[in-house]
């Protein structure tokens, strides 16, 4: 029964890191209908930024405020000078310029940053916590933290301010949006913006636990897309819930049948999705351009 | 013009190619003393799970280079080493090899760093005929025997038995393996399997775990419903550091062991106080001092980490030994076949080769022995506030 919690332990903590990569496509998604393959790079930007902030000498704290401040401005950046330009918005065109995007920063860390794994000090220096047999990390507990602060955040945001109805304005009707005065494209930045945030905080949360490198983008990337599939996609609730049902899924598989299996699990479900369901669990009607 | 004007012409035309030709050759003749280098081919893993051995491998090529070719080279002929990155993948090793082969036309190579890009290899190696020092530790390089192929590092064969007497010589009679699903790893738990019965150890826990995994909780979770005494970690990629850090946080307490993949100052960099305690066997050249300081091999082995030490501000790791050792074979071979040997006449000089001093001790070769080490070129050694200690 030990085992099975620290499976669960295991599975809720991977869970929250897909959930807040998930949340970065279903944003980017919800404003522009494209997939931003450049979501896993976010990530990975966000432990890269982690670690070279604190070796500059800054506290902890202000080294993780820098590093999801400073990828929210590389996202922002990201879109104005690569998925703007592209004038008529096609989801297609912007998924290609994405996918571009994402081997040009991932080739920028490889420089800037070397090859190696890079490690980062905990959060709370300490043991892990045990319980009914079962132990839990110090930053495990960072992880879920972080997760329930972020979405909770976007919640607030998303229904109490004008700035978050004007977000979900644009994504159920550019056009309607622009009439009632909203500016659109600023809202397409916006989104861009805090996905890369969401993102790197995830990466910044793990960093400690997994170590961070140039190339560890792709693979969080495949596994968070998977998640946000897997929900449906579009909605907030469902890319969390997502993401926590793929760790579950993940860490059950890895404890019960095999530990190789554990990276196709996150394929296994994505193909099964888009076979079965293609809405996802939570998607409801689906989106057609008329 | 009248007949004798013609034939004056014609013999002073004849006399200024001449004279034409005369100086051209004179030219020539003192150009001659920038001589054709030699070019060896290094395949190594500069990016990728073996990133950090890659890098030291380098920094060792790029010292010695410029150490023989500021004495002059071999016979006046500089060496150059065209390093081609692998990124820790098979496929790309064999793209940098057709590369070196056919684009480069290299006399030798070098690589590759890690066993299964080295294995990988094999086949353009046999049929471009050109002989193969690999830096990898995999038993299978040299017992899946090929003529042109050499290792330089500790095989599995002569580690695994040594690292095994150790856990069993600290009173432990269980085990539990963990290794990685990649040539090394794989290599290595096939020896271990083998030959921890005729050590008097019980394998308990056997888990695996693929490059590039960051989250090794399930395996250790297993790990640690076992009843094993010690933990046998066989991997030379980064995923090692996230191993004995998880580890520890998930209340494993029994000491962990290992062998060469984690004689790096990275794993204790990335475990931080995990590492502390972490028992490994590797070649008596990381601490030079082990071989005697009056030996030849401590001068040469003392002699190089000097020079690397001021050219990187940082001790050389065994990798950058591995490296250094191939370039020797090599550079050692040429001297003796002549610059000029072709393929076949390097590589028996290679297989010719006799008590070699290098980092990874005396290297003696031998039509049925292409890795050239005993057993008596390893220590122990253990982790111990952020670099090893000796542990004898």
């Amino acid at each position: 029964m030990s085992d099975l919690l620290q499976f669960v332990i295991a599975g809720l903590k991977s869970g929250s890191i897909y959930a807040l990569v998930a949340l970065g496509f279903t944003i980017v998604y919800a404003s522009t209908g494209a997939i931003n393959f450049a979501q896993g790079e976010f990530y990975m930007l966000g432990g890269m930024l982690g670690v070279w902030f604190t070796s500059l000498g800054l506290p902890m704290p202000v080294a993780a405020l820098l590093a999801v401040a400073g990828a929210a401005v590389i996202g922002a950046a990201f879109e104005m000078l690569a998925v703007k330009p592209i004038s008529d918005g096609d989801p297609l065109r912007i998924i290609m310029v994405t996918i571009g995007g994402s081997v040009v920063l991932r080739q920028l860390a490889l420089h800037l940053f070397g090859p190696d794994e890079l490690p980062l000090d905990p959060f709370t220096a300490g043991p892990s916590f045990k319980a009914f047999g079962a132990a839990v990390e110090r930053q495990t507990l960072w992880v879920w933290g972080a997760t329930v602060v972020a979405v909770s955040v976007l919640a607030l945001v998303y229904r109490r301010t004008t700035f978050g109805k004007a977000m979900r304005a644009t994504s159920i009707r550019r056009d309607a949006a622009r009439l009632v005065g909203i500016d659109a494209s600023g809202m397409v930045t916006a989104s861009f913006a805090l996905a890369a945030a969401f993102g790197a905080l995830a990466g910044l949360v793990v960093a400690p636990l997994t170590q961070t490198a140039f190339d560890v983008g792709a693979g969080i990337g495949v596994k968070g897309f998977a998640a946000a599939i897997l929900g449906g996609l579009g909605n907030p609730v469902a890319a969390v819930g997502g993401g926590l049902i793929l760790g579950l899924l993940e860490s059950l598989t890895a404890g019960y049948l095999d530990p190789l299996y554990k990276d196709a699990v996150a394929l296994v479900v994505l193909l099964a999705v888009l076979f079965v369901r293609p809405q996802g669990l939570l998607g409801g009607a689906r989106r057609d351009k008329v | 013009m009248t007949v004798a004007r013609r034939v004056v012409a014609l013999i002073v035309a004849f006399a200024l190619v001449l004279g034409l030709v005369g100086c051209a050759s004179q030219e020539q003749t003192s150009e001659q003393t920038t001589a054709e280098p030699i070019k060896i081919g290094a395949i190594l893993s500069l990016t990728g799970t073996y990133a950090a051995l890659g890098a030291s491998e380098k920094n060792a090529l790029d010292l010695e280079v410029k150490r023989i070719n500021d004495s002059g080279g071999i016979d006046g002929r500089p060496i150059e080493v065209i390093i081609e990155d692998d990124a820790t993948d098979e496929a790309k090793a064999v793209a940098a090899a057709s590369k070196l082969i056919e684009q480069d036309r290299v006399a030798a190579i070098l690589g590759a760093t890690g066993t299964g890009q080295s294995m990988a290899i094999r086949g353009d190696v046999q049929r471009a005929g050109i002989p193969q020092i690999s830096m990898a530790g995999g038993t299978v390089v040299t017992s899946e025997f090929a003529p042109l192929v050499f290792q330089t590092p500790w095989s599995n064969t002569i580690v695994v038995p040594f690292v095994l007497e150790a856990v069993k010589s600290a009173g432990i009679s269980k085990i539990a393996v963990l290794s990685d699903t990649g040539g090394y790893g794989k290599d290595g738990l096939a020896v271990i399997e083998a030959e921890a019965p005729k050590a008097g150890l019980e394998i308990v826990g056997n888990e695996t775990f693929n490059a590039g995994d960051t989250d090794l909780s399930a395996q250790l979770t297993r790990i640690k419903g076992t009843d094993a005494g010690a933990v046998l970690l066989w991997t030379a990629g980064k995923e090692a550091a996230t191993a004995v850090k998880s580890a520890r946080d998930l209340g494993i307490e029994v000491p962990f062991f290992g062998g060469s993949g984690q004689a790096k100052l990275e794993f204790a960099e990335g475990a931080g106080e995990a590492s502390n305690g972490f028992t490994f066997g590797t070649g008596r050249s990381l601490i030079p001092a082990n071989w005697g300081e009056d030996t030849e091999n401590y001068s040469v082995v003392s002699d190089f980490a000097e020079r690397y030490r001021s050219a990187y501000g940082e001790d050389p790791d065994i990798f950058a030994g591995h490296a250094f050792d191939a370039l020797a074979i090599v550079t050692d071979a040429l001297k003796r076949a002549g610059t000029d040997a072709d393929a076949a006449a390097l590589r028996d000089a290679i297989e010719q080769t006799r008590g070699l001093v290098g980092f990874g001790g005396n290297f003696t070769f031998s039509a049925t022995d292409h890795n050239g080490l005993t057993a008596e070129d390893l220590a122990l050694y253990r982790f111990e506030d952020g670099t090893w200690v000796s542990a004898q």
